[in-house]
């Protein structure tokens, strides 16, 4: 197991590098440059490049992404361009807000696809199968702003039962009640997609493994269907499962941006946002790091979890 | 006690037919009568609609099949029950055991896991209680060290003991009716030798009656009471087993025990064998030679390398035909492989035709490699279900680019006309011909190139006995004409005593004994030989006894 980890953790620390790579150099092809927006419309070229210097962004490419790495390496993510203050700060700031949205959503979307497979594979009726199916097709295929913004509506507005946007005042954890209700409608919006991926995988899974001759020799015994589905398939067809998650896990790190933007929920989401629209480099340079790292980090988990899960894999597969 | 020439019926079928919505019924009309205590051989070739039968007997049909007739046990009506009342009589009255050991049981539990669930399914709730029954229930099956298996996963047993779980697991809630189905097709010789007696055992001491679905005519002979023989969805005979054997009635019946192949007696003496047709020229380079070859699977570097072949030197003359036997593990496949040069080797040389393939260089090694010819076990899995066959078959050609576009299409009917098929056969997809027949194209296909050398791992396993005699028959006569040399791979030894001139024998990657055919199979050198030839049933009931009493007095 240590000896997978370690092939594994070398694999992961080059997509690392070249996505900081393809970040830094991408952000600098976005059209518009930060130092039109700190300057403004009326500076002179002598202050525009009185800037530029400050900045370091007349010196060339790789010296700039050098640097960056080196700054990175001490932990010092440096000022922000525009948003103000220092980038660590605003990070630590909107990072608990999005960590605690992401994993509400995760759970959701992992709770949910399991109950919603089961039960279609359980009562394996057709009208249940037709139901299921367009609806999931509906959650796939919607986007992630649309379904916010429909929630908002029909749960804020038109029925006012759950808040409209924000984080509780309180914070998470001094009244859960309370943070559940704030958590609902953005957690809802953002974990819905995965949901449906997931839960279209999980039943594809099951009914395969109930294909599977283990199943037969289950039911020649006399052990009831229902529990052939819930004690042995689902436990063959989860460790796949937990790939297929690891996988859903980006949609949920991309769609948090446009669910924050919705909810006006003060995360990391939003950050990158706001840092994009003022060309503020450093900003959405560390953020979509970070988002990198966190999702190969995931991966990595998933396929810790994946071995765990199948003892063939577990127990290195010799007898 | 148990009287097993009871005549009370514990289970009785009539008239069962199963339809499926569009292709001839898979069962027409079968009647079949089971008695307490008795094993009952229901055997025929595939198709025959034998498994389909016992699968009825379950209610554990494939979806939109539809059985009419009647089944009933202990006098009560079983077919059509409600899944409910099903699961009352599955495991409890009536069991099943499946063919393929390595996939009926769930990998991801243990083998205690899996025996606590079948004897919660008929309410031993107790965890302690189940487990005091599941060990006992090991230990009837004869696994070794119970308590410590309990935690075994199935992928930590060989295939013979998991076929014994599968036992234990049909066994737990005493079961009257047993039904099996090829329990030991998928097993080693002496694996099956085993798992037979522990069946008979079972029946003596639980008077629990089996069904024993087979297609292997030896297993019959070796343990059955009564024999009921199906072809295509009907019942063709019935009979007491020895009478049966002895004297067939219908013309069904005896091609079906005509086809059976059979070893010569152990002991019994050898025909000078007369002088093969093609005498290997002393001169000429064999097709291939094995000089003290090794090979190991897994990395050496960190010492863990398991020998899958240790120090093997074998030559196999230009047109001999050299049969590799031994059980699974023993190395036979790897050195098939070997020869063409799909595995790595460790140690020792391989040549061609005199020229050491490895030490080549690359354009030579494609060329040596021309020579040789690959024909796989299941032609199912060998033939690329998108191609129509011709394609298959022309494939090589297209490759080595032989001749022009219009001398491959006539070299593919000359090649389909070889192996008897016609040549309107080319444009058919492989799904929409038999098994035999796809195993022809496969053959077709190796032949292509006019090898020098064929290996032929397994060819005719996965074909029925009446089929794999015709093609064995066709093989052997187009070795013949032909004259190519052949490595023939096979853990059936009657089938390598039918094609081969010599034998070699494997066992845990190392040659036990080889030499003519004729010599080895009916005078063995070596103990291990002895054994195998010995665990081959011999489809002769009136020799059961014999080899009982040999049995005790070793």
């Amino acid at each position: 197991m240590i000896r997978y980890l370690l092939s594994r953790l070398g694999s992961a620390l080059l997509v690392m590098v070249l996505a900081s790579i393809g970040i830094f150099a991408l952000i600098r092809l976005v059209p518009g440059d930060p130092v039109s927006v700190l300057a403004g419309p009326d500076a002179t070229p002598e202050s525009r490049a009185a800037i530029r210097a400050e900045l370091g962004l007349d010196r060339p490419f790789w010296s700039q992404y050098l640097h960056w790495l080196g700054d990175l390496a001490r932990l010092d993510l440096g000022p922000s361009y525009k948003l103000g203050g220092d980038v660590g700060d605003l990070i630590a700031d909107g990072a608990l807000n999005t960590v605690v949205l992401t994993l509400f959503a995760l759970v959701l979307a992992s709770a949910g696809a399991v109950l919603t497979s089961t039960v279609a594979v359980v009562w394996d009726k057709r009208w249940l199968n037709s139901l299921l199916s367009a609806l999931n097709t509906a959650a796939v295929a919607v986007p992630t702003f649309a379904t916010a913004l429909v929630l908002v509506l029909v749960f804020a507005v038109r029925f006012p039962v759950l808040p409209a946007g924000g984080t509780p005042p309180g914070g998470f954890f001094s009244h859960p009640d309370i943070a559940f209700q704030y958590l609902l409608l953005p957690g809802l919006a953002l974990a819905l997609p995965a949901w449906a991926a997931l839960t279209r995988f999980l039943t594809e899974a099951l009914r395969t493994q109930l294909q599977q001759p283990y199943v037969t020799t289950a039911r020649a015994l006399g052990i009831p269907r229902r529990r052939i589905v819930l004690t042995q398939a689902l436990r063959n067809a989860l460790p796949s499962s937990v790939t297929v998650l690891g996988i859903q896990f980006g949609t949920l790190l991309g769609g948090a941006i446009l669910v924050e933007a919705v909810f006006a929920w003060p995360g990391l989401g939003r950050l990158i946002e706001q840092g994009i629209s003022a060309r503020d480099y450093p900003v959405v340079q560390v953020l979509l790091l970070l988002s990198v790292v966190v999702f190969v980090l995931t991966q990595l988990a998933s396929d810790l979890v994946h071995a765990w899960l199948d003892p063939r894999v577990r127990l290195n597969g010799v007898s | 006690m148990l009287d097993l020439h009871s005549t009370e019926e514990v289970l009785t079928i009539e008239h069962l037919a199963i339809s499926f919505t569009h292709p001839r019924p898979a069962v027409e009309d079968v009647s079949v009568s089971l008695r307490r205590g008795e094993i009952l051989a229901l055997v025929g070739e595939s198709g025959s609609g034998k498994s389909m039968t016992a699968r009825a007997v379950l209610g554990l049909l494939p979806p939109g099949a539809r059985a009419t007739g009647s089944i009933r046990y202990d006098g009560e009506e079983i077919l059509g029950l409600p899944e409910a009342d099903l699961n009352r009589i599955r495991g409890a009255r009536i069991a099943m055991v499946f063919q393929e050991p390595q996939t009926a049981l769930n990998p991801v539990r243990t083998i205690g896991w899996q025996l606590r669930e079948a004897l919660r399914a008929h309410g031993t709730t107790s965890r302690k209680a189940a487990t005091e029954r599941a060990v006992e229930l090991l230990r009837a099956v004869e696994i070794p060290e119970p308590e410590r298996r309990l935690a075994s996963y199935p992928h930590q047993l060989s295939g013979g003991q998991k076929q014994r779980v599968v036992l234990a697991l049909a066994l737990a809630n005493q079961p009257d009716v047993l039904l099996a189905d090829e329990p030991t097709t998928a097993l080693d010789v002496t694996v099956q030798a085993e798992i037979l007696r522990l069946l008979d055992r079972i029946r003596e001491r639980t008077g629990t009656a089996i069904v024993l679905i087979t297609h292997n005519m030896g297993v019959v002979a070796e343990i059955a009471d009564r024999v009921v023989v199906l072809q295509a969805g009907n019942v063709v005979e019935e009979g007491e087993t020895r009478a049966l054997f002895a004297q067939p009635r219908e013309p069904y019946t005896r091609t079906l025990l005509a086809s059976v192949l059979r070893l010569p007696e152990l002991d019994s003496v050898v025909e000078p064998t007369a002088a093969p047709a093609a005498a290997p020229a002393a001169q000429e380079l064999p097709a291939v030679e094995f000089r003290g070859v090794h090979v190991r699977y897994g990395s050496s570097r960190r010492g863990r390398a398991f020998p899958a072949i240790t120090d093997v030197s074998l030559a196999v003359a230009s047109c001999e035909v050299v049969g590799l036997v031994g059980e699974s593990g023993s190395g036979k496949t790897t050195l098939g492989r070997l020869a063409a040069g799909l595995v790595p080797l460790a140690e020792g040389q391989v040549l061609l035709r005199g020229e050491d393939v490895l030490a080549a260089p690359r354009a030579e090694r494609r060329h040596l490699r021309r020579g040789l010819a690959f024909v796989h076990q299941d032609p199912e899995a060998s033939l690329d279900p998108r191609y129509a066959v011709g394609a298959s078959i022309r494939e090589p050609l297209d490759i080595h680019r032989v001749g022009t576009p219009a001398e491959r299409d006539a070299r593919v009917a000359e090649l389909l006309e070889a192996v008897q098929l016609p040549a309107s056969y080319a444009e058919r997809r492989p799904r929409e011909l038999s098994g035999g027949q796809r195993q022809r194209i496969a053959l077709a296909r190796a032949l292509a190139l006019e090898p020098a050398l064929l290996v032929a791992d397994e060819p005719t396993s996965a074909l029925d006995v009446s089929v794999q005699a015709r093609v064995l028959e066709l093989f052997r006569d187009l070795q013949e004409r032909l004259g190519f040399a052949c490595l023939f791979i096979s853990h059936d030894l009657a089938v390598v005593h039918q094609v081969a001139d010599r034998v070699a024998v494997l066992r845990a990657g190392q040659l036990v004994e080889s030499g003519p055919v004729g010599r080895v199979f009916a005078q063995p050198e070596a103990d291990y030989t002895r054994r195998l030839l010995d665990a081959v049933p011999v489809p002769d009931p009136a020799r059961r006894g014999g080899r009982r009493v040999r049995e005790l007095a070793s």
